[in-house]
Order: C-alpha cells, then sequence, then structure tokens
C-alpha cells in the first residue's frame, strides 16, 4: 500500500495505490497527516489504483472529510473504480463526497 | 302525529255524534214534558171548569122555574155556592127593570168568604151598574154561554175572578137573566203552578184577550199583556208566539233576549169555551245543563284520553329511536370489530416454507371466539434463527385484543436485537408490568430455534409446554416463570434442547386443550397427544398435516358446542438435510490486524477454488476482514493474545464461513445498524463493520457455543 500526497493546479491530491485494509490502515492514517494540516487547498483524494478498501480505511476517508470541511475545504474523489463504488453506495458515503471523473 | 291526528279525530267523531244523539233526545224529551206538563194543566183546568159548568147549567131550570119570585132566587144561588166547592160566588144579573119592584138594577149574589161562611146580597146599584160589565154584555149580546176576561170583583167577592155565564129565559124563551158563577183565579194559579217541568221554569197563562191570568210576577196579573212586558224583548218570536196563543194554536218557539239568554216557549191553548192559553217558558241553559255538563266532562275525558295516547305515542318513538340508535351503535361497533378482526389477522404471519428454504416449515392458525381474540403468535428468521412466539392474554374480546397487539409488537422489537429467549421475556415483562393498569396478563412462550445447528432455546412464562412430535410426542419440559406484566423485575429462565432434523414442535393454547364438548368435557392433552400420535403413525407430521389432524380431532370432540375460547396453533418442523461438503478449509489467526493480508490470501483461495468471480471474490474478502476485525477488537481485552479459528465450507446451495473465538460472550448481530441516510458532520467515525458484513452476506447467525462465540456467515452459491 503506497500513499502519494502530491500539489497539484492548487490542489492537493492524495495517491492512494494498492489495498487498503486494516492492517495497513494506521499507517496511511500517518501518512495523511500533512493533508489534514491543510488550511488553504482543495483536496482530492486519487483512487485510481486503489484495489480494496475495508471500513478502516472509510473511517480515514470521513475523517479527511470532516476535517477539511471544518476548513471551508472541499474534498474530491478521482478514478473510484466499480467494486469501490457499490461500497460506497452501500455505507452512504457516496453522499458524502463529490466525485470528478478522471 | 299522523296515529295522534287520527285518534283525535276518531274521538272528536264519537264525542260529537255522541253530544247530537243526547242534545236530539234531550230536546225530544223537554218538547214531550213540556206538552205533558200542558196537557195536564188543561185537562185539570177543564176538569174544574166543566164542573162549574155543569153546575151552572144544571141549575138553570131553578131560575127559569122561579122566575115568578124573585126572593127564592137568594135560595138559588146560595145552594149553588154551597153545593160546589169551586164556586166561590153566584149571581143573576136580570135585564134592567125586570122585576118593577126590584128597581132598575136586580142582582141576587151569593158569595162564600175566606172563614167559611156564606153572604147572600142584592149587588145591582147605580154603583154597580152590572149592565156595564162586559160578561154580562158579551153574553147577552152572544146569547150563549161564556167564559168571562179575569176580573177583580171589588163588591161582591172582592177577589180576582173569572166568571162562567150562562143565559136565562123565560117560558116563552126571551132573555131575561145572566146566571153568573165566580172562580177565583187563586185556583187557576195554583193548578197551573202544582208542578213545573224544570226548577226554574215559569208556567204563564192568557186570557183570550192576551191579559197574564197566571204568571210569576202577581202584580202583574191582569194588568199587564205580553206584549207590554216583553217592550224590553228584541226578538221578534215573542210576538209570533202571543199571536199564535191568541189565535189558540199550540207550538214551541225560542227566544233569544237582549242580553242573548235562550228561552223555549211552549204553548197550547185551554179549555174548549175560555180561549185562555198557557205557555211554558225554560231557560234552554236548564233543559241543556245536562248535556252541558256531560260535555264538559266527556271534553276533559277527550282531552285526558288524547294526552294518554300522546304519552304511548312519544314514549313509542322514543323507544324507537332509542332502538334505532342501538342498532347503529350495534351495527357501527360490528364493523369495527370487523376492521379490527382484519387488522389483528394481519399481524399474524400465516405460513412458511420461507422462500429460498428448506431447512424450516411453519404453519401458523388462530380461530378468535370472538370477533378479536387475546391469542397471538409471531414468527419470523433473523440471522439463520428461527424467532417464534405463542401466547394467551386473559380474557377475551377487545381488552385482549389490545394486550396481544402489545405484546406481539414487543415480541418483534425486543427479538429484532435480542437473541436471548429469557431475555426477550423478561424485556418484555418489564414493559408491560408498566403500562399494565389492568392487571391483564399474557402467558408466553418464546423459542428461538438455531437453524444452523437445531439448538432451540426458550422461555415459558407460564404457558402450556409445546409437543416436540418426532419418533414420539412428548412434552416439552418446561420451568414455571409467572405469566407476563404480572411481577416486575422478574428473570425469566431459559432453557435449550436440541431438535433433530425432522421434528415438529407444535404449540397451542389452552383453547386447545380446554374445548369443550356439549356435556362440557374438555378435549384435553391426551386427546391431543393421542392425535399427534396417529400423525406419527401416519407419518403426516408436517406442519399443514399436523394442523389439520389436530383441527380434525378437535372438530369432531367438541361437535355441536359453541367455540368458548380462542384457538390458537403453532406448527414449526425443523428440516435441515445434510449435504454433501465440495469444499472445506481452516485458518487460525491471533487476534492481531496485522493478520488481515493472511485472511485475504484464505478468501481468495477459497474463492478461486469455487471460481466465484471477482466482484463477489471482493464482497467476501471485505465481509469476512470487518468480520474478523470486529472479533479482534472486542472479543478480546486489549493487549491479551487470543486466537480466532476460521473455518470455510461449501455444498452445492451455500458458502459458509464459521468464525471461533473463546473470548468475551459477544454478539454482534445485536448491534444496531449503522444510518446511512446522516450528513458527514453527524456521522460517526465507526460502526460500519457489522453494517457491511450484513449488507454483502445472505445471512448471519451468532451462537455462543461451549464457551465460544461462534459467528457464521452465509453466502448463498448460483445466486
Amino acid at each position: 500500500m503506497n500513499t502519494t500526497i502530491k500539489l497539484e493546479n492548487d490542489n492537493q491530491v492524495v495517491y492512494f495505490e494498492g489495498r487498503l485494509d486494516t492492517s495497513v490502515a494506521s499507517q496511511v492514517n500517518q501518512d495523511v497527516q500533512p493533508v489534514m494540516e491543510n488550511t488553504e487547498h482543495d483536496i482530492i483524494l486519487d483512487c485510481s489504483k486503489l484495489d480494496y478498501i475495508s471500513s478502516s480505511g472509510l473511517r480515514i476517508f470521513l475523517s479527511i472529510l470532516k476535517n477539511a470541511k471544518s476548513k471551508g475545504c472541499h474534498v474530491f474523489i478521482r478514478g473510484i473504480n466499480a467494486d469501490i463504488t457499490k461500497v460506497f453506495k452501500m455505507t452512504g458515503f457516496f453522499n458524502l463526497f463529490e466525485f470528478i471523473e478522471q | 302525529m299522523i296515529i295522534l291526528a287520527i285518534a283525535a279525530m276518531l274521538l272528536l267523531i264519537i264525542f260529537v255524534s255522541q253530544f247530537w244523539f243526547a242534545y236530539r233526545g234531550i230536546t225530544s224529551r223537554a218538547n214531550t214534558s213540556a206538552r205533558n206538563e200542558l196537557e195536564i194543566k188543561r185537562l185539570n183546568i177543564e176538569r174544574k171548569l166543566a164542573r162549574v159548568e155543569t153546575a151552572i147549567d144544571n141549575m138553570e131550570w131553578a131560575v127559569e122555574d122561579n122566575l115568578s119570585n124573585p126572593d127564592v132566587m137568594f135560595d138559588v144561588v146560595l145552594k149553588i155556592v154551597k153545593s160546589n166547592k169551586d164556586i166561590v160566588g153566584c149571581g143573576i144579573s136580570f135585564l134592567p127593570n125586570f122585576y118593577p119592584s126590584k128597581g132598575r138594577w136586580f142582582e141576587p149574589y151569593a158569595v162564600r168568604r175566606s172563614d167559611g161562611h156564606y153572604e147572600t146580597m142584592q149587588l145591582g146599584s147605580a154603583d154597580h151598574d152590572y149592565t156595564q160589565l162586559q160578561l154580562y154584555t158579551a153574553t147577552i149580546e152572544g146569547d150563549s154561554c161564556l167564559w168571562s176576561e179575569p176580573y177583580l170583583d171589588k163588591d161582591g167577592a172582592r177577589m180576582m175572578l173569572t166568571s162562567y155565564t150562562h143565559p136565562i129565559r123565560d117560558k116563552q124563551g126571551r132573555l131575561v137573566a145572566v146566571l153568573a158563577a165566580d172562580v177565583s183565579l187563586d185556583w187557576l194559579n195554583d193548578v197551573v203552578n202544582a208542578h213545573h217541568v224544570y226548577p226554574t221554569s215559569i208556567n204563564l197563562v192568557l186570557s183570550k184577550v192576551g191579559c197574564l191570568m197566571v204568571c210569576p210576577t202577581e202584580s202583574l196579573t191582569l194588568r199587564r199583556t205580553i206584549q207590554e212586558v216583553s217592550r224590553n224583548v228584541e226578538d221578534t218570536t215573542i210576538h209570533e208566539v202571543n199571536r199564535n196563543m191568541l189565535a189558540g194554536e199550540e207550538g214551541h218557539r225560542i227566544i233569544i233576549n237582549r242580553d242573548g239568554v235562550k228561552k223555549h216557549v211552549f204553548y197550547a191553548p185551554l179549555g174548549c169555551n175560555t180561549g185562555w192559553s198557557m205557555a211554558v217558558v225554560c231557560a234552554d241553559k236548564e233543559i241543556y245543563h245536562h248535556l252541558r255538563q256531560q260535555g264538559l266532562y266527556m271534553t276533559i275525558l277527550m282531552v285526558l284520553g288524547l294526552l294518554i295516547i300522546a304519552f304511548i305515542i312519544q314514549r313509542m318513538i322514543r323507544n324507537m329511536y332509542r332502538i334505532q340508535t342501538i342498532n347503529n351503535e350495534k351495527e357501527r361497533i360490528g364493523n369495527e370489530l370487523r376492521i379490527a378482526s382484519a387488522i389483528q389477522n394481519g399481524m399474524l404471519p400465516k405460513t412458511a416454507p420461507f422462500s429460498g428454504r428448506n431447512d424450516i416449515e411453519v404453519f401458523g392458525s388462530l380461530v378468535p371466539a370472538k370477533e378479536v381474540g387475546g391469542d397471538l403468535y409471531d414468527f419470523y428468521i433473523r440471522d439463520e434463527k428461527l424467532f417464534f412466539c405463542i401466547g394467551d392474554v386473559s380474557g377475551k374480546g377487545i381488552p385482549a385484543s389490545l394486550v396481544m397487539a402489545v405484546t406481539r409488537s414487543l415480541f418483534r422489537a425486543v427479538s429484532a436485537h435480542e437473541s436471548h429467549p429469557g431475555a426477550i421475556v423478561t424485556q418484555i415483562n418489564e414493559s408491560m408490568y408498566e403500562m399494565n393498569d389492568s392487571n391483564m396478563f399474557v402467558t408466553l412462550f418464546v423459542g428461538v430455534l438455531d437453524l444452523p445447528s437445531g439448538r432451540l432455546r426458550y422461555s415459558n412464562a407460564g404457558h402450556c409446554p409445546p409437543l416436540v412430535v418426532g419418533s414420539s410426542a412428548q412434552p416439552l419440559p418446561v420451568e414455571a416463570n409467572v405469566p407476563v406484566a404480572l411481577v416486575s423485575a422478574w428473570k425469566y429462565t431459559c432453557q435449550e434442547t436440541m431438535i433433530k432434523p425432522q421434528t415438529t414442535i407444535f404449540l397451542y393454547t389452552d383453547g386447545l386443550t380446554e374445548a369443550e364438548d356439549i356435556s362440557h368435557n374438555q378435549f384435553g392433552e391426551e386427546r391431543m397427544a393421542t392425535a399427534a400420535r396417529r400423525a406419527i403413525e401416519n407419518n403426516a407430521i408436517d406442519p399443514n398435516s399436523l394442523y389439520q389432524r389436530m383441527t380434525d380431532a378437535v372438530n369432531v370432540f367438541v361437535d355441536k358446542a359453541e367455540q368458548s375460547d380462542d384457538l390458537t396453533m403453532l406448527v414449526i418442523q425443523y428440516k435441515k438435510e445434510q449435504r454433501d461438503l465440495r469444499l472445506q478449509r481452516h485458518l487460525t489467526l491471533t487476534n492481531n490486524t496485522e493478520e488481515v493480508p493472511k485472511l485475504h490470501e484464505f478468501v481468495t483461495g477459497v474463492t478461486d477454488a469455487l471460481a466465484m468471480d471477482e466482484a463477489i471474490s471482493m464482497q467476501l474478502d471485505l465481509a469476512l476482514e470487518e468480520a474478523v476485525v470486529n472479533v479482534m477488537s472486542y472479543a478480546y481485552q486489549s493487549g491479551k493474545k487470543g486466537s480466532i479459528d476460521i473455518e470455510a465450507k461449501a455444498d452445492d446451495m451455500k458458502l459458509i464461513f464459521v468464525i471461533r473465538d473463546s473470548g468475551i460472550p459477544f454478539d454482534p448481530t445485536a448491534k444496531e445498524d449503522a444510518d446511512t441516510t446522516l450528513s458527514a458532520d453527524e456521522r460517526p467515525i465507526g460502526g460500519l463493520g457489522i453494517f457491511l458484513v450484513r449488507q454483502l452476506m445472505d445471512s448471519i447467525n451468532y451462537e455462543r457455543v461451549d464457551g465460544q462465540n461462534v459467528l457464521t456467515l452465509i453466502k448463498k452459491l448460483n445466486s
């Protein structure tokens, strides 16, 4: 599981790569801390290379969203695959985030 | 109202006709009695006058024979007076100068005084010139006998008189004198007033020229005529009456005077020669006095009768309205009861096999004694467990049905998150005890049948023990807990047993065992058990057949007796079939989330072996991760090492994962689902795990067995 953060077009983009399951959740949580400290950029969570997400991963997504919202920033999800979309819909997360097509 | 009007009309017709006939009768009677009166008076007077006439006519010869001797005339008149008590005085008035020796006027006269002695005298004189008197002149001129007009004789009898005069002739037939017999008018008065038709009726006698000879006011006698007396009467009928009377006619007239007083006058002539006429005057008021009184009584009676009829009719109408209101009310209640009955019926699940399940079959039936009943049953499957209950509310009818509805709702609500029958009944009891102001209670049996294992756990709150019908029919041993809603804080015990496949659990209420025949014998447990044994012998213990057999048995027993209590049966057959396993694998993990990739490998291995597609594989992977991580997080206290055993097995129908751990008892299925409709701000960070498991698997099941938490996840294949 790789997590990379880049600044693109004034947006903070987080690239997730691999399986985001419970075993890696605490590591990923540390990796996204810079995003938590950000106060001025909108955030894009790039999921084009994300193969799997469990509830611990969804929990990280929700913390990022709550944090950004409290600072007046937007969180977008980009490149999400069909299987993970199904999980988002199942849990009601689909209604919480804004999605952008790649 | 119409009835009242008809009654009034009838009464009025009766009243008027009765009155009319009575009026006719009274009128005719008045007429008759007045005429009788007149006739009697006429006869009395005529008899008296006839006696006088006869006496005078008979003495005529005595005068005529002694014409030559004038002094004998005194003896003759005295003899006439003496021999006739009707005659008060008698005189012979000779033509003037008939006896030169006696002077111009010669009138021998005899009179009987009121003290009884007789006097004779010569009345004729210049002062008493009898030749000027009407009775004398009329007799001479008429040359016939006649009765004089009444007059006051001042000189002879000195009283009111009427006289009968008879002309006297000498041998040559020349008229020489007038023989006159005086009759006192007092006598006439006595005869006429001897009797009255009505107490206040007046009898009047008129002379030939219309003078009042007899009338109630003595001062008017002889001095006045009717015409003079009746000047103040406007009704001219009185003049007609007067004319008729003077003409000697008889008749009946009605006179109304100025005050509007109505009088009936009956009149008829008296005597043949006198020319007198008599009248009887009666007040209309008096004649019809009784009729009026009778009319008054009848009116009062009629009004009373009408009032009574009106009262009766009013009562009848009120009763009619009341009956109608009661009927309407009955109908309304009946309709509401039918609706209530339909609602109650709708609460009860009807029948199963459950769709897509071949391991359980259920049949339930509730036949209420009234429209709505106090029995209840319910069943449903959650997390591979059959939750079921049967109960009987004390009492019957609407109150019982309300408690029944509450009990059934509580059963659903509590068992949605609680799988332990003892806890379910305990919680139902607490809720019902709090709201039980009417001291109702419910006997309740709650069972939870674990479908994968066949383990039945149950709690009995005073209900009759169910029959377990397999190779034999035995009652399930039950502990005696109190019925629900009676005692607060009662801890209901839970019992358990294993139900073998193909075994049927037969639950019922006392409406079955206490069903009575006409002689009040009860169906009883023995007959019920016998019916069950017959079903075993005939291999007919599937829910439908067993229910049908039991119903037939109780119907035959009860026959024509009325159903006295709700009759409820719930029949459950456990039919788990063993299938050949296609796959069985094991994995043991420690309670460390670092182990999740191993689980991923294990799940992928299983799905690959079963050739499942990648999307389903990912869903199973996710479900297993969530279930196992949940166990890792809660089953063991932090820092304590433990193991988690995961078994995967598959037959043709389904893939089953069984997750076992030896941690503290923890039922993840009892957790409430996450609310996925909340906004980001409201949403809690956690709580998604078991929710996802439920979403991704077809069913989940938790059991605590032998000190282990056993969580089973099932995914149907070929779907």
